[in-house]
């Protein structure tokens, strides 16, 4: 069905997988398990920066994969994570159903969400997009502010008990610091996959061509309403670290504020590149905890950062690294002036296989 | 008596709001293909700023008048120093105005406080008029809805007739062309851009004398001005009358019908509308 662009890679396989970005990942990965025995006080490292930077580095994540392979900007993704929270809040306390069932059933209301999200919104491009899943997202934040019967209001679900399942208790911090990192690892993995799967080209080739991609007779909406189910799911996944991480649910976590602050992380770390929110999501949960400490206007302050990012620093903080590299990489350029070009995107090179980078 | 006829009136002078504010943003949209989602910081900077002038020197005109210039002054701020470069960029600017709505929010809750205010306005004008049909009711929602009738009108014979409304449009269709026949387009999109956000500072001022004024009320106007502008049609100025008149009328008689779910019946117009016609009501197709 798609010979014409699953192209055939040269190297092989195992090379591929060995590139700058797979090494950066494997540093990042190792540095993150090490998370919990290297600081000072775990208590309040682990929750509030560790834990956090996970959740909104998953959600955040499923921003930048729509963003990066869809071409779509979807300010609905918090809203995805946010009824997944929800969903468990309701089926586990209010309903009193048993723990694992309602983590199942709201991961899948979550990506049902998205995917009739899509089925509104799928239609349209770049800034109507936008501006469509914002106003999806308030739709369902004054509806959970205000349907008592299910969401509990203002006052939201609460507590919601971190489950024990016998082997992993998840009242443990440091257990539950695991629990989220093989989760947002889970969610990387899927995202890695797919966008180097048959599909994932598909979707790439949508992005930069949708009247050719029809033309040669893929169904462009329903690949588009299919990616945004997956990134909906994987939104979804980091639901459900954050309703453990806060032990509740209520309207503010699907509010303006939360929807922005998963904008500002996807920014921030680099809104091309999958790994890079992690990095955006722990510049952010630092803000957030530090900032507070020498001035009270730390959503000016996180204004600010953004700016600046947005102005200089198009590509995110991981931008730097190939930006730095190319400072450096000038002074070598008599000998190496093959190897800079690689430099430039660190993150579309790692799929070498796939044809983004012939296409380009 | 009958009720309807008073939601309708209602709805009316509410979209009448609406219609300020979004007016501007499909003007903006409509040459320069941006959205700027700094348009509810607009709105209530000038509602603010409206409201302290109008208190300091008890006079409503001149509120209304503080509250059009102070936006369209910070437009103009944020167009010439933030997104001039990047106007091409439609996703860049749109993520930029949402940095500085993120700011304005911040600031304007330290200096205004999250406590509600009014713009005051004068003794003679809080009087009820005795309608047909209706029966009584306060004169102040009909004199607004009069100003939003006849700034449509306005905005509307400009950009059809006048000169300067002709550079317009030519620039709607084509920026570069028109910019080759000796047009300094540059200008005309800071003027847009300023005139846009001006148009939002006064519908806050607007909005601020009817209602109280709120923190939150920033995210709220965008958003209302967005389904607004995608119902109605991107950039086309019937096309908001039209979208924030039924934006208006909607949500009033949502109000009666179920309360709770007032906002999300208000939305489902949108959803319908898109369903139908994606491009809005009087969209062009894209």
């Amino acid at each position: 069905m798609s010979t014409s662009i699953s192209s055939t890679s040269t190297t092989p396989r195992w090379k591929a997988w060995v590139s700058a970005q797979n090494i950066v990942v494997a540093v990042v990965l190792v540095l993150a398990i090490i998370f919990p025995l290297v600081v000072d006080r775990p208590r309040f490292w682990l929750p509030n920066i560790g834990v956090r930077t996970l959740w909104m580095g998953t959600i955040a994540m499923s921003l930048v994969f729509l963003n990066k392979y869809v071409g779509l900007l979807s300010l609905a993704q918090m809203t995805f994570a946010g009824i997944c929270s929800y969903g468990i809040g309701y089926f586990s306390v209010t309903m009193g159903w048993p723990i694992i069932p309602s983590i199942v059933l709201s991961l899948g209301i979550g990506s049902f969400a998205g995917w009739l999200t899509a089925l509104i919104a799928v239609r349209t491009k770049a800034i109507y997009f936008m501006m469509i899943t914002l106003a999806l997202a308030q739709v369902f934040y004054s509806w959970a502010s205000q349907a008592i019967e299910v969401t509990n209001a203002r006052r939201g679900i609460a507590p919601i008990p971190r489950p024990d399942f016998g082997f992993i208790n998840l009242n443990d911090i440091t257990t539950f610091y695991y629990f989220a990192l093989v989760l947002a690892v889970i969610a990387y993995v899927i995202f890695r996959y797919t966008a180097t799967s048959q599909f994932g080209l598909a979707i790439q080739g949508i992005k930069d061509s949708p009247e050719r991609m029809s033309a040669l007779g893929y169904n462009v909406n329903r690949y588009r309403t299919a990616a945004l189910t997956l990134a909906a799911f994987v939104a979804s996944i980091g639901g459900v670290i954050l309703v453990f991480d806060r032990n509740q649910v209520d309207p503010s976590f699907v509010s303006l504020d939360s929807t922005l602050n998963i904008l500002v992380v996807a920014v921030v770390g680099g809104i091309g590149s999958l790994g890079g929110v992690f990095i955006g999501g722990l510049v952010f949960a630092l803000l957030q905890n530090f900032a507070q400490d020498f001035t009270d206007r730390y959503m000016t302050l996180t204004g600010l950062v953004f700016i600046g990012v947005l102005l200089f620093f198009p590509a995110g903080l991981v931008g730097l690294g190939p930006m730095i590299r190319r400072l450096f990489s000038k002074r070598a350029k008599a000998s190496a002036s093959s190897e800079s070009s690689e430099t430039l995107d660190a993150e579309r090179r790692a799929g070498t296989h796939n044809k983004k980078g012939q296409h380009k | 008596m009958d009720i309807w006829p008073l939601i309708l009136l209602n709805g009316l002078t509410l979209g009448a709001v609406y219609f300020v504010a979004s007016s501007g943003l499909t003007l903006i949209f409509g040459l320069m293909r941006v959205i700027t989602l700094a348009h509810g910081t607009s709105f209530l900077f000038g509602g603010y700023l409206g409201y302290v002038v109008a208190a300091a020197t008890d006079n409503w005109i001149l509120g209304l008048l503080a509250g059009l210039v102070a936006a369209g002054l910070l437009g103009l701020f944020t167009h010439q120093v933030l997104i001039r470069r990047f106007q091409d960029d439609d996703m860049r600017v749109a993520l930029i105005t949402l940095g500085v709505a993120v700011i304005g929010t911040d600031l304007m809750l330290a200096v205004f406080g999250g406590t509600a205010t009014q713009v005051p306005f004068p003794q003679n004008l809080q009087v009820a008029l005795d309608l047909p049909v209706i029966g009584e009711y306060p004169l102040i929602r009909l004199i607004i809805l009069a100003i939003a009738i006849v700034l449509g009108l306005a905005i509307y014979f400009i950009i059809a007739k006048t000169r300067f409304g002709s550079i317009v449009r030519a620039g709607v269709d084509d920026a570069p062309m028109t910019s080759a026949t000796g047009v300094n387009v540059r200008v005309v999109f800071a003027v847009i851009f300023a005139v846009g956000s001006a148009l939002a500072g006064l519908a806050g001022v607007i909005s601020g004398t009817l209602f109280p004024l709120l923190p939150g009320q920033d995210g709220s106007y965008l958003l209302f001005s967005l389904v607004v502008v995608i119902v109605g049609g991107m950039g086309s100025i019937p096309g908001a009358a039209i979208g924030s008149a039924l934006v208006g009328i909607v949500s009033q008689f949502a109000l009666v019908i179920a309360p709770t779910y007032a906002f999300v019946l208000t939305f489902a117009l949108m959803v319908i509308v898109l369903a139908v016609r994606p491009q809005g009501i009087m969209g062009r197709p894209a």
